[in-house]
């Protein structure tokens, strides 16, 4: 599962001759000669028989009689490409088997993700297949053809140019692809009075609002967390879900990481960063803060004063409570120690001056240029847009006749107050492109189904600048258009496919500049192509967003609220299963249980436990959140550290359409406005007296005083020398296996985990592991082969929340082993602990023997027959990894190491008469990891990874005393408080317990 | 057979209890069991007929949904990965303990009132045996490979995992069940042959054919003597290997509230309890229904509530030892455990356990309610209800609160769970309804052996 071959396979062939565009109404596709890399897609797509069926290629079927060249059968390749969320691209790598996307990684090479993804993109592959996608093109809600939407644009084309776009709007989501913003110029000169909107239901208006009154101009503040020493995180999940996610969480990891064995890693380990958060409710970052303040959201800005004012800008001090004041003088002696080694963040949910503020602070730290750097968003490269509410008042003035919206799903996210779907209908001529039909799609004249990233060209940028080729791996499964071919069609273009497009964009940037005769200018763009192609980046625009920056103008601050502590906040927050709503119809993400909860399929309030009593109402009682008439009910579930007298609600569920998203979880959209898009105060909240079963697969998350997850202080840490030698083993009446060359292990460190779930979802994907539903969840059945468990610890007023991945042992001393009766769990000679399916016959007395409780049992045909919703249609089984078996029912199955990996590498070893070298088998979970957090590797191995993370002081085996000797072991939870602090003991006291589904 | 005078008989003990009516002969003996199953049998005898027929085919339904559906339709889930399953087979086989060990135990130590109950008691093991070997080939992921826990030749050159206690396990149920078949038929055949002799026509010769040529010759009778007791012999430590396996199915684990040395034998007192108070679960209406107040006595009904008694003694000295050794070994995960069992999710049905197999069978301490059928039968039925739910309780309470806490989880049967033991049960009483009409239900020949004991067998 290596990613050489797809360098050498796009480098190694011919340069393409550039297609020449006729200029006749025929889509290009259906013109252009057939190059190789079209031959090679159909090719491997007529080889994916299951797929042939359900997506006949359009042109031309070409059997599998010669095999292309660099095409293995049972080979997987690997492509480049990018995705795209929230305005923001990263670059990822798409293994393909035989023509089937099955699996997403990392793109090592590109900033965004340097190997690690997140939840999101690992879940895309699944998205792919979806079977619920939108597949025709609709006018009315009758099947209609795209030639007829061509017809009625063309239609009005003449009456756009009469009236230069009078009326004409078109509505995106954030997308920061420069062919797009190209296109849309293009549009523009032709439509001058057209008009653009941009909504994002998790946008970055509040941000750039802040950007522009310090710096007078929209910026986006490029994080860089890998360069702080202290980081003060103000509402600011940056390690949380995000289009940024992966980016930030390595970057923040790598000042994380406390190892005392020097061999370990490459030169002396950095200082572990300390990390300040004040926050609403309990976020991965929080999780993962050493100093952490639950407090209201409204409280934020009088805090950001604080530190300002503390570090010596000319703020009026507020007055805070003791907490509040504790905190703020923490971060203030911190950020001033730090200087330029410190960031403050602060979160979309607050207002722009505080943004400004921190801003300030910033630079008057000297940190602007090394822990964070300006960059001109890639989704507003020119002027911004206009917003969607002015798009709403348009349409009620009469002003709109005809809209496009590409991406996105307004009718069900946008801000209440507009009631954008009653204006939407209002609509003369309404067309919406979009992935699935949903809430948008029943309220427009035209649906018009969307391609799937995976589907389309396309190009993107990363935050700092790097541009990104969105490349198909697969002709469209279904039927689907491009946003940049729609735009084009949008403009009476509709020779230009979106491949033309994006190369025709490229072919400018780079040629820009370029003396050469035109010939030249060819040659140079082909093998530049190609390489961005491969590499996934195109070179020479990492950090050609940044921008320069003066000193930050201080803001105008305007007078703070009053504390109002007896009314309710409600604040609203994005989803780490489905975001803003837009994954809802992903199996795979609604079935991510979130961090610090564990809930699956469902949204539910996050409350403080003191408000739960104060309501006397328990875990899944249903509450009516009511605010100036507006009257949601939604089941809560307590939280620890969630601020007293605020409730976090997160968005996305209560999907009104969707084969899967329908009906899951609670809208929360009704209670947010324009002018409250992220706090609301003054909420009545009350008890309905219902109470639903809550979807959570975890039992207690009280760790009952057990030794399950150790928790260190650096000081301690570093107090204790590197083992020398490996601990005793304990004592066993069976016979020790003989050591062979490999010996595979696992080390995970909890410090870095931030239950970003990317390993859930990447083993989900690598290892076919079923989806079960929300019903077989609430009945106790979860397949997932890995889990986050986490536990509360600390104080009720400090309380800390630690997350613990959970894999199989792989135990040398497997308890499951012995119990099963017809040696369908073994023991290999590489030390794994395999699970024969075949020989399985479903005793589940191994499971009854696993103290980690880490084996699944199909008690249905999960992935054989007796699937959840639509997940047993044919077209999904295109979706599964061929290297790995599929499950049928009543047999055990659990984490395998990845052993398909294994195998792979074993082969190509031997091929080549050597040893698998560290590094070399990398697992699924291990890949994902955006904090690398997971290691993988050789115990045989004297000199691996994982032999050196095994002697570090703060190694330790779960459950030891029971003498299984685990393979998968632990480094313990690492902390970093205030030096006054740092003597204290944690506690492993239990907050909360229950919350069992 | 020459008749022994009554007075020895006083003489020999000091004031033996009579367990034979004072004037009962050879003739009379036979006739009070075998009329019982020739006359006609009432409507009684008809409805539970009809009722345990519905229940049987309830059963097969449950069977036949569970096999067509999945495991998913009972309540078992990833924590819980055992429940009724298990729980209801170890609480049939512990049943089934019983009456073998009544037999040859109750034989080997020359306890004469054995006589009258020790025939429905080795039916009740033979059924609860059988049933109990129904539920793990039908708990199992793929029943249809269930064969591959045998050691047979196969291309895959595999035998079972004999580290395993569920091979044990199954070696143990397939020995117990043939051992306990050939154990009854072997007791039936000189009844079999008294049928014969009383009957006329189709059913001679079935009881014929089933009496193998009994003639009731003293060469008959020494071997028969030999092979019965040597039998015995071997029944016993059967009986108690048995059930000491189904002990190490747990105990053979890590988990807490399994991995006990007390588990084997304090498995077998279990099963012996449990299928006492099935005995007398039994006998009570079949005393009733086949009018056998005269051979099965307030003597019999005293003798059996004494072992019910004694039964409970040594369960609720297990239960304590249990609570000791968790507070004594200083583990904290078994500590815990107990805790759970006591304050717990499930607290309420270990409470009611406890109530059922130690406190109810204290009453038994007065004579008078030894001797009371309806109170014995309540305290019976009080102590099925008590194994029951501690064989239930012993998978899910380990199961749901084991190590980690993150994954501790709970347990609810489905409809398809209590089909199944619904079923099960009415299948019982069904084999048990057809047992009463076709078999004498009480040993016709042991009981003409205790009436010349007696001295009153002229």
């Amino acid at each position: 599962m290596d990613w050489q071959p797809r360098a050498a396979f796009v480098g190694g062939g011919e340069p393409q001759p550039a297609i020449e565009r006729p200029d006749e109404f025929v889509p290009a596709a259906r013109t252009a000669p057939l190059d190789r890399r079209t031959l090679l897609k159909l090719l491997g797509l007529s080889a994916a028989i299951p797929l042939a069926a359900c997506a006949p290629p359009a042109e031309e079927i070409v059997p599998y009689v010669e095999m292309p060249q660099g095409l293995l059968p049972s080979v997987p390749r690997a492509y480049a490409t990018a995705f795209e969320l929230g305005g923001i691209g990263t670059g990822v790598l798409a293994t393909s088997h035989e023509g089937r996307p099955t699996k997403i990684e990392g793109n090592p090479d590109h900033p965004g993700s340097r190997g690690g993804t997140d939840a999101f993109a690992q879940g895309s592959i699944l998205s792919l297949y979806d079977p619920g996608r939108a597949s025709l093109v609709r006018h009315r809600g009758q099947i209609a053809s795209i030639d007829a939407f061509h017809a009625a644009v063309a239609e009005r084309q003449s009456e756009w140019l009469a009236t230069g776009g009078e009326g004409l709007r078109v509505l995106t989501g954030a997308t920061a692809s420069p062919t797009f913003h190209r296109l849309k110029q293009a549009l523009q000169n032709r439509f001058p009075k057209m008009g653009w909107h941009a909504y994002e239901p998790l946008g970055a208006e509040n941000a750039r609002g802040g950007a522009a009154l310090a710096f007078g101009r929209r910026l986006q503040a490029v994080l860089e967390p890998g360069e702080a020493r202290v980081i003060v995180s103000l509402d600011a999940d940056f390690v949380g879900p995000g289009p940024e996610q992966a980016r930030l969480a390595r970057g923040f990891a790598r000042r994380r990481i406390v190892r005392r064995a020097a061999e370990a890693g490459a030169g002396e380990p950095l200082p572990m960063a300390r990390l300040h958060v004040a926050e609403p409710t309990m976020t991965a970052t929080g999780a993962s803060a050493d100093e952490r303040l639950g407090v209201r959201r409204s409280r934020i800005d009088a805090v950001a004063r604080a530190i300002a004012a503390g570090l010596g800008l000319p703020v009026e001090a507020p007055a805070l409570a003791p907490r509040e004041a504790a905190f703020a003088a923490a971060a203030v002696r911190d950020l001033r120690a730090a200087g330029p080694r410190a960031l403050i963040t602060v979160g979309e949910a607050q207002p722009p001056h505080v943004h400004a503020l921190a801003l300030a602070v910033n630079g008057h730290l000297g940190a602007i240029g090394t822990t964070l750097r300006l960059a001109v968003p890639g989704d507003e490269p020119r002027a911004p847009a206009a917003s969607i509410a002015d798009l709403a008042a348009d349409i009620r003035r009469g002003a709109v006749s005809a809209l496009l919206i590409l991406g996105g799903n307004p009718a069900y996210d946008a801000p209440a107050d507009l009631d954008f779907e009653a204006a939407l209908r209002s609509i003369r001529f309404s067309a919406r492109l979009g992935l699935y039909e949903d809430e948008t799609s029943d309220a427009c004249l035209w649906h018009v189904p969307q391609l799937h990233p995976l589907e389309e060209w396309s190009d993107t940028i990363a935050a700092d600048g790097t541009a990104a080729v969105v490349q198909p791996l697969v002709t469209p499964l279904f039927e689907g258009h491009s946003p940049l071919a729609i735009l084009a069609a949008l403009g009476g273009r509709l020779d230009i496919a979106a491949y033309d497009a994006v190369r025709e964009h490229w072919r400018f940037r780079l040629g820009e500049g370029g003396a050469a005769p035109a010939g030249a200018v060819d040659e140079r763009f082909e093998a530049a192509w190609r390489q961005a192609l491969s590499e996934g980046v195109i070179s020479g625009t990492a950090g050609t967003a940044l921008v320069a920056v003066g000193a930050a103008t201080l803001p105008v601050l305007p007078p703070l609220p009053g504390a109002d502590t007896a009314a309710m906040e409600i604040t609203f927050h994005p989803d780490p299963s489905v975001w803003d709503g837009r994954f809802a119809n992903n199996a795979w993400l609604q079935e991510t249980p979130k961090p610090v909860t564990g809930l699956v399929w469902g949204n539910a309030a996050s409350i403080a436990p003191g408000d739960q009593r104060r309501l006397g109402i328990a875990d899944g009682d249903e509450i009516a959140v009511e605010v100036d008439g507006t009257r949601i009910v939604i089941p809560q579930i307590a939280v620890p550290g969630q601020a007293e007298g605020s409730i976090a609600l997160t968005l996305g569920y209560g999907r009104r359409a969707g084969s899967i998203a329908r009906g899951v979880g609670t809208d929360v959209t009704p209670l947010r406005r324009s002018d409250r898009l992220w706090q609301v105060s003054g909420a009545t909240v009350g008890p309905t007296g219902v109470t639903v079963e809550l979807a959570v697969p975890q039992g207690s998350h009280a760790m009952e005083g057990r030794d399950i997850v150790r928790t260190r202080t650096v000081a301690q840490v570093e107090a204790e020398p590197p083992r020398k030698a490996a601990p005793r083993k304990p004592a066993t009446l069976y016979p020790e296996y003989p050591a062979g060359p490999y010996e595979w292990a696992m080390v995970i460190d909890q410090t870095l985990c931030i239950a970003c779930n990317a390993c859930v979802v990447a083993c989900q994907a690598e290892n076919n592991v079923p989806v079960v539903g929300p019903e077989e969840i609430r009945r106790g059945r979860d397949m997932h082969w890995l889990r986050i468990d986490s536990y509360f610890a600390g104080s009720q007023e400090a309380p800390r929340v630690v997350s613990q991945p959970v894999p199989c042992m792989h135990c040398e001393k497997a308890p499951c082993e012995p119990m099963c009766p017809v040696e369908a769990s073994v023991h290999d000679s590489e030390g794994l602990n395999v699970q024969v399916y075949n020989r399985c016959i479903g005793t589940r007395d191994c499971q009854s023997n696993c103290p980690y409780k880490v084996r699944r049992f199909n008690y249905f045909g999960y992935a054989n027959g007796q699937e959840f919703a639509d997940l047993g249609e044919p077209i999904l089984h295109a979706a599964r990894n061929p290297d790995v078996t599929v499950r049928s029912r009543g047999v055990m199955e659990k984490c395998t190491y990845c052993v398909q990996r294994i195998s792979g590498a074993r082969r190509a070893a031997e091929r080549e008469h050597r040893t698998i070298a560290d590094g070399e088998v990398i697992t699924a979970c291990s890949q994902a990891c955006p904090t690398e957090a997971i290691r993988f590797g050789n115990r045989s191995d004297q000199a691996s990874e994982v032999n050196a993370l095994r002697r570090e002081p703060h190694h330790y085996a779960l459950l030891e005393e029971l003498g299984t000797r685990p393979r998968t072991t632990y480094l313990a939870r690492v902390e970093n408080p205030a030096a006054v602090e740092a003597g204290a003991a944690h506690p492993d006291a239990a907050p909360k317990a229950g919350g069992a589904g | 057979m020459s008749a022994v005078a009554a007075p020895l008989h006083v003489e020999a003990n000091a004031s033996p209890p009579r367990l034979l009516p004072p004037d009962a002969t050879y003739g009379e003996v036979t006739d009070i069991v075998a009329s019982g199953m020739e006359r006609r049998f009432g409507r009684v005898w008809w409805i539970a007929l009809g009722v345990s027929l519905v229940g049987t085919i309830v059963m097969l339904a449950s069977i036949w949904t569970l096999l067509s559906e999945g495991i998913g339709v009972w309540g078992n889930n990833a924590i819980a990965v055992w429940g009724f399953d298990v729980g209801n087979y170890v609480w049939w086989i512990g049943i089934g303990n019983a009456g073998t060990l009544i037999s040859s135990m109750l034989l080997l130590t020359r306890q004469r009132w054995r006589a009258a109950i020790n025939r429905y008691a080795e039916a009740m093991t033979l059924f609860a045996a059988a049933l109990a070997g129904l539920y793990p080939l039908l708990h199992l992921g793929r029943p249809w490979y269930a064969y591959w826990l045998a050691p047979y030749p196969n291309t895959m050159d595999l035998w079972p995992q004999w580290r395993s206690p569920l091979v044990w396990d199954m070696v143990a149920i397939a020995s117990y069940l043939i051992f306990s078949a050939l154990f009854w038929y072997t007791g039936l055949i000189p009844d079999f042959a008294t049928l014969r002799d009383r009957s006329r026509g189709f059913r001679q010769v079935v009881y014929g054919v089933l009496a193998l040529g009994w003639q009731g010759s003293s060469r008959q009778w020494k071997h028969y003597k030999s092979f019965y007791t040597a039998m015995a012999a071997l029944g016993v430590p059967l009986v108690v290997s048995l059930h000491s396996v189904v002990g190490l199915d747990y105990a053979a684990t890590l988990m807490p509230g399994w991995q006990e040395t007390i588990f084997p034998p304090y498995f077998v007192v279990g099963a012996m309890f449990s299928g006492f108070a099935m005995v007398v679960t039994l006998t009570v209406p079949i005393r009733w229904g086949l009018g056998l107040q005269r051979v099965i006595t307030a003597e019999h009904l005293d003798a059996m509530g004494k072992f019910i008694l004694f039964g409970a003694l040594v369960m609720g000295l297990s239960y304590a030892l249990e609570w000791f050794n968790a507070w004594y070994g200083g583990n904290d995960v078994e500590r815990d455990l107990v805790l759970f069992q006591f304050t717990g999710a499930h607290a309420w049905l270990y409470w009611t356990m406890l109530a059922c197999n130690c406190a109810v069978p204290q009453l038994l301490w007065w004579p008078a309610a030894r001797r009371s059928a309806a109170l014995l039968l309540a305290t019976s039925v009080a102590v099925n209800i008590g194994m029951w739910l501690e064989r239930l309780l012993i998978n899910i309470d380990t199961l749901t609160h084991g190590h980690l806490p993150a994954r501790w989880g709970f347990y609810v049967p489905t409809v398809w769970d209590w089909t199944l033991f619904g079923g099960s049960l009415s299948l019982f009483t069904l084999l048990f309804l057809l047992f009463t009409r076709f078999v004498p239900a009480v040993s016709i020949h042991e009981l003409r052996e205790l009436a010349r004991q007696e001295g009153a067998a002229r």
